[in-house]
This record gives structure tokens, C-alpha cells and sequence, in this order.
């Protein structure tokens, strides 16, 4: 079992709550959760659907804020900012990987790869090296000019991978990212996956596949808007 | 989030990157693009072409009414219609009606800021070149009268101020004469003869531009008619020789008019005072003849009523110009929000990369922009075409003023960015989570 790390962590939320509120009940999609992540931290959030785990991700991404409670990404209390500042925080601070990939259809491989770039003010020249950098690392080199629908599913995800990693953020955040994906494709996503945590990046990819337990070194489970498990909670 | 804030804050490198991205987006759906800039097309296209067609006509209206000079008042006599004066004046056998020297003198006399005066006359008879004649008019006038008139002497030149004293038989022969009365002959320096009298030509003078014009529309016509076949000769010659009295003699019956003057154009000197001249005009008119013998025409007053009419066409034209770019802005909003719900996945993504809301009200503010822009552009092409068109296959007279297409092409560009507001707001404040969730 692993240890948790001494240092500082990049990611912390501290009595995180969700609440949804529908007509005359609110539901709490979160409950009273505490978490500390570290940088370099491979992480699955593993849950039953119902359980949690696209607040979580949504929260976690700064897609959404928190009902009560605090969330500190990278130092900085990020759950009372402004929508403006938000959306700063997730184009620099976060690496987005979706299940359905979600590139956009009308720009090539290198262009799709440039868009978080684009957003945090990067010039043409240099963000156009940076994304024929990325897409080179994760093996698209020959592909630079192909739109999406001239690529297999496989190919697709590893675009997004390198769109994830195009601003280097702090924390790369993957949803069901093999969901769509045969099991060879599959695997060579969760191996690019491995090399970029052995290069140091955090990890944190939400999914109910099981098998990831036993791949990543940090597990944490959901359930019922809980964390009921957390590997560095344990004892060893 | 105002938009200002949003134009203001879009540098010049992300507007490059969000028209080219602009660009791709319509290319995407090239079909449903063209079809929304259509609506725009055909508006600004329709705004161009009218008006430039409304503009040819109403030029060439006021063309011929400045030729009549805007500072001129023009008097001329007429058959008065008064049934008891005719009846009396059968008695005398001869028909004396119209204006005087002696209402002219009192003009001049009372009137502040006349110019000059062109008076003329004219007999109506055969004119004849040896064997060959036409049905003509000799007009008696004076030597200014070319300048006055606003016509050029073609060939020759006009009677002196010393041919007028001297009762000269000379005359200047308009084009369309000359060419019946010589067909083959320079006709300078030979004579024409009416009745008894003898005439040497010493110039052409061009014909009467309203009389052309009306010419040209009848064409075989036009020959049988006296119309335009005026030969002039000095005031005095034509008194002359043809005294003071008219007779005619026309299909068996037999007349006699005496007419001092058939026609005066007075020039005011200030454009300004032309309107209370003429109305001081009127009064000696009115106090001079019983009947109304005369007929005064103000082409000042035509000029602007023609100018008014033009107004409210302008006004017409531009109601419809602004309910045709309604329609083809209600087009693009309607276009603009299907994409955006169409793209609704598109905007989460963006949204989760980083694109703030300002970025998305950008983008689809600068698709609708290029949309319009683009539909603006091309009506202002085919705008510009129609009227070369008409002119050349319809003979018709078109005025493409330089503000019409600028115009038009703005309106374009600003209904674009009207209609584009409500769907690029939409679609910045979408939750980017749902956004994200969409299918």
C-alpha cells in the first residue's frame, strides 16, 4: 500500500458538499468530503453509479463549484471565484480527458490540440510548436492535419490526451477515459497514462471499472456522495 | 458582461484565430450558410438596386427641369378658355390674347432683381428649302436667348445685338430642322423661305431637350408634327415681316391672333428671391389680363416638388430596406440558434478548456458578423450588377450613389451583429457541465 506524501498537496477539499435541488427535495451529491491529493498522485475514483463520481469530476474540474466547503487547487481557494477567473483556472490549472473524447469536430489534430492554448493567450507560433511537440509524444505525428472522424477511437483519446497536456497543468482529470474503447486501444491509452505518471504528472481518472484498482497506486471509492475508501487511509 | 467590455477586449491575434475559426465552422455547413446569407443578399441587393433605379429617374426629372434654368420664370401665352371673351372678341374678328411688351416693361419697372428678360414669338407655317418643305415654327427672339435657355449653338452662330436692331434677315435653324430642311446641304449660308419672306441660315442650335426627349419616344411620328422644327430670327425681322397680326389658315377655316409676346423667361438674380419674384410676377399678371391668357411655370417650384417626391420614395424605399434586412436578420438569428444548440457539446468543451464566456460571445458574435458581412458583400455585388444590367438591355437611366452600397453593406454587417447578440449570449451562459453532457 502506498504512503502519503509528505509534501504539499495540489488539490484539497476541505467539507465539500453538493446539493441538488430538485422541485422539493435536494439531493446531496457530495457529502462532507475531505480530500488531500499530491502531486504525482495516480488516482481512480471508483463508485457505483448514483455514487458521486461525475459531481466529484465536475467539482474537481471546476466545472461546477461546491454547495459548501472549500477547494484548494494548487494553493488557491478556487470555490468562490468568478466564473471569468474560473474558467482561467481550468484552461491552465487542468487537463480534461472525456469517455466520448470531445474534440471538436471542425478543427484538425493539431488545431484541436492548440484550443486550451488558444484560450490562455499563447502566441500562433509557439503553441503550434507545443502541440506538434504533443502530438508527436503520443504518436499522431504523421497526423497532424487529419480532423477527428478520419481517426479510430483510440487515436482520437490520445489527441485528447495531448490537448490535456497542451498547457501542462497541475492535475489531469480523466473521465471513463477507455469506456469507449476496445481493450487494445484501451491499453494503450492506460500505458501512455503510466509513462506520463512515471514523468511525474498527477493522474486522477474516474471510471467503474474495477480492473483500475489494481493499476493505479491511489484508490479512492464513493459511495452514496461519501469517500468510503481512500488508500492513503489506510493503515499499512 | 457588457459587449463592449467584449469587443475591447479581443486582441487582434484572437480575432485572426476566431475568424479563421469563423470561417471553418460556416464551411461546415456550407449549404445552410449560403441559404442564411441569402436573406441578406437579396435585401441589401434589392436596397441597392432600387435606389439606384429610383435615383436614375428622378435625375433625369430634374434634369429636364434644370434645364428649364432654376432661376427662371417662364410665361407663356395661352388660348384663354373664358367662352363670353371669345365670343366677344369673334365680333372683332381678331384674337388678341397673351402677354405684352406693356406687361413686361411693368415688371421691369416694378419687379426688384429681374435679370433679363427673353421675350419671343413665333409663326407657325411651312418652312421651305426650294421645293422641299417642313411644317415649322419661326421664333422671333433676342440674341441672349441660347445662354438663357441652356442650349449650344452647334455649327454657325447665333443673331447679334446689332442683327436685332437692324431687322437682319437671319435665322439659326435647330438640328432636327436643319436635317429635314437640308438633308444633304450644309445649310449655312443658304436661305430658307417662309411665306414671302427670305431667311439666310448663319446657325445650328441644338434642339430643346425636353422636346428630344419626348421625340424619341414616338420616333415615325415626330415628322409629321411641327415640334422642335423652330427656325429663330431677331424679334424685329419677325415683326417685320410678318406684322403684329396672325393670320391661319388651317383645313378650310381661317383665323386671326394677334399675340404681342407667345413666350418671356425672366431670370431673377438671386436663387433666393426667385419665389417672391415670381409671386410679384403674378400680381401684375392678374392685374393686367382679365382672363388668364397666360400660363407661368416655375421651374424652381417643380424642382423641389420633384425633390419631395423623391423624399417620400427615399422613405418608402427605405421601409422596405429595413423590412427585407429584418427579415434576413430574423433568418441568421433563427440559423444562429439552431448552431448554437447544435453546438452546444462544442461550447463545453471549450468551456472546460478554458474559454471564458466572453471567448464564446465572441466566436459566435464573429460567425454571425461573417455570415451578414459575407451576404452584405455580395448584394452589394449584385446591387451594383442589376442596375448596369437594366441600363444596358432597358435603356433605363441608373444613379448608383457611393453611399448606397456603403450603406447597405454597413446595415448588413450591424443587423448581423443585432441578431447574433441574443444566440451568442445563449450560448455563453450555458452551464458548461450540462453543456458538456449534451448529446
Amino acid at each position: 500500500m502506498s504512503r502519503r506524501p509528505d509534501t504539499e498537496p495540489v488539490i484539497e477539499l476541505r467539507g465539500v458538499e453538493k446539493h441538488y435541488t430538485m422541485g422539493e427535495f435536494t439531493v446531496k451529491a457530495l457529502q462532507k468530503v475531505n480530500l488531500k491529493i499530491y502531486p504525482g498522485d495516480y488516482i481512480s475514483i471508483l463508485g457505483p453509479s448514483g455514487g458521486g463520481k461525475s459531481t466529484m469530476l465536475n467539482i474537481l474540474g471546476c466545472l461546477d463549484q461546491p454547495t459548501i466547503g472549500e477547494y484548494f487547487l494548487s494553493g488557491t481557494d478556487v470555490s468562490h471565484l468568478s466564473d471569468d477567473d474560473l474558467s482561467k483556472v481550468r484552461g491552465k490549472e487542468l487537463g480534461f480527458i472525456f469517455q466520448s473524447y470531445n474534440l471538436i469536430q471542425q478543427l484538425t489534430v493539431v488545431e484541436n490540440i492548440e484550443v486550451p492554448l488558444y484560450y490562455q493567450g499563447v502566441s500562433e507560433k509557439e503553441s503550434r510548436e507545443i502541440a506538434i511537440e504533443l502530438a508527436t509524444k503520443v504518436g499522431l505525428g504523421k497526423r497532424l492535419d487529419h480532423r477527428p472522424t478520419e481517426l479510430s477511437g483510440g487515436q482520437q483519446q490520445r489527441v485528447a490526451i495531448a490537448r490535456a497536456l497542451s498547457c501542462d497543468p497541475a492535475v489531469i482529470l480523466a473521465d471513463e477515459a477507455t469506456g469507449n474503447l476496445d481493450s487494445k486501444s484501451g491499453g494503450d491509452i492506460l500505458q501512455i497514462f503510466d509513462e506520463l505518471n512515471a514523468e511525474g504528472k498527477t493522474l486522477i481518472m474516474i471510471t467503474h471499472d474495477e480492473a483500475m484498482a489494481d493499476r493505479t497506486p491511489r484508490v479512492i471509492r464513493l459511495k452514496d456522495g461519501e469517500v468510503a475508501f481512500d488508500t492513503y487511509d489506510e493503515p499499512n | 458582461m457588457k459587449l463592449l467590455d467584449i469587443i475591447s477586449g479581443v486582441s487582434l491575434f484572437r480575432l485572426k484565430r476566431a475568424v479563421i475559426l469563423g470561417v471553418k465552422s460556416l464551411w461546415m455547413h456550407k449549404l445552410r450558410s449560403m441559404l442564411t446569407a441569402m436573406g441578406i443578399v437579396f435585401g441589401v441587393c434589392s436596397v441597392i438596386a432600387m435606389l439606384a433605379i429610383g435615383e436614375g429617374a428622378s435625375y433625369e426629372a430634374q434634369q429636364q427641369i434644370k434645364d428649364l434654368g432654376s432661376q427662371n420664370v417662364i410665361l407663356e401665352s395661352v388660348k384663354p378658355t373664358n367662352n363670353t371673351t371669345a365670343g366677344e372678341q369673334e365680333r372683332s374678328l381678331i384674337l388678341e390674347y397673351g402677354l405684352t411688351y406693356h406687361d413686361i416693361l411693368q415688371m421691369q419697372a416694378t419687379v426688384p432683381g429681374i435679370e433679363i428678360t427673353v421675350p419671343s414669338r413665333e409663326v407657325k407655317d411651312f418652312l421651305w428649302n426650294r421645293t422641299n418643305s417642313v411644317d415649322g415654327v419661326v421664333l422671333g427672339t433676342v440674341s441672349w436667348y441660347p445662354t438663357m435657355k441652356n442650349r449650344d449653338v452647334v455649327r454657325g452662330r447665333f443673331f447679334t445685338k446689332l442683327e436685332m436692331a437692324s431687322s437682319a434677315p437671319v435665322c439659326v435653324l435647330t438640328e432636327s430642322l436643319a436635317r429635314q430642311l437640308f438633308p444633304l446641304e450644309e445649310p449655312i449660308g443658304l436661305t430658307v423661305r417662309m411665306r414671302t419672306s427670305y431667311f439666310r441660315v448663319i446657325g445650328v442650335i441644338e434642339d430643346d431637350p425636353a422636346v428630344a426627349a419626348s421625340a424619341e419616344g414616338m420616333e415615325s411620328s415626330s415628322q409629321s408634327s411641327s415640334e422642335g422644327m423652330e427656325m429663330m430670327v431677331p424679334m424685329s425681322t419677325l415683326k417685320d415681316h410678318f406684322g403684329d397680326v396672325l393670320f391661319k389658315y388651317r383645313s378650310g377655316s381661317f383665323e386671326a391672333i394677334k399675340v404681342e409676346l407667345h413666350e418671356v423667361t425672366v431670370r431673377i438674380e438671386d436663387p433666393d428671391q426667385v419665389k417672391p419674384a415670381a409671386l410679384a410676377i403674378q400680381h401684375i399678371l392678374e392685374r393686367n389680363h382679365k382672363d388668364v391668357d397666360y400660363k407661368m411655370t416655375v421651374p424652381l417650384d417643380l424642382l423641389q416638388r420633384a425633390e419631395r417626391t423623391k423624399q417620400i420614395f427615399n422613405i418608402v424605399l427605405g421601409s422596405i430596406a429595413a423590412i427585407s434586412l429584418l427579415v434576413g436578420g430574423i433568418g441568421i438569428m433563427n440559423i444562429m440558434l439552431a448552431t448554437v444548440t447544435e453546438r452546444t457539446r462544442e461550447i463545453g468543451i471549450r468551456r472546460a478548456l478554458g474559454a471564458k464566456k466572453k471567448d464564446i460571445v465572441t466566436q459566435f458574435l464573429i460567425e454571425t458578423v461573417m455570415l451578414s458581412g459575407a451576404g452584405g458583400l455580395l448584394g452589394v455585388a449584385l446591387g451594383i450588377a442589376i442596375p448596369v444590367v437594366i441600363t444596358h438591355f432597358a435603356g433605363m437611366k441608373t444613379v448608383i450613389e457611393f453611399w448606397a452600397p456603403a450603406m447597405a453593406f454597413s446595415i448588413s454587417v450591424m443587423t448581423g451583429v443585432l441578431f447574433g447578440i441574443y444566440p451568442a449570449f445563449r450560448a455563453a451562459d450555458m452551464n458548461p457541465v450540462e453543456a458538456l453532457r449534451h448529446e
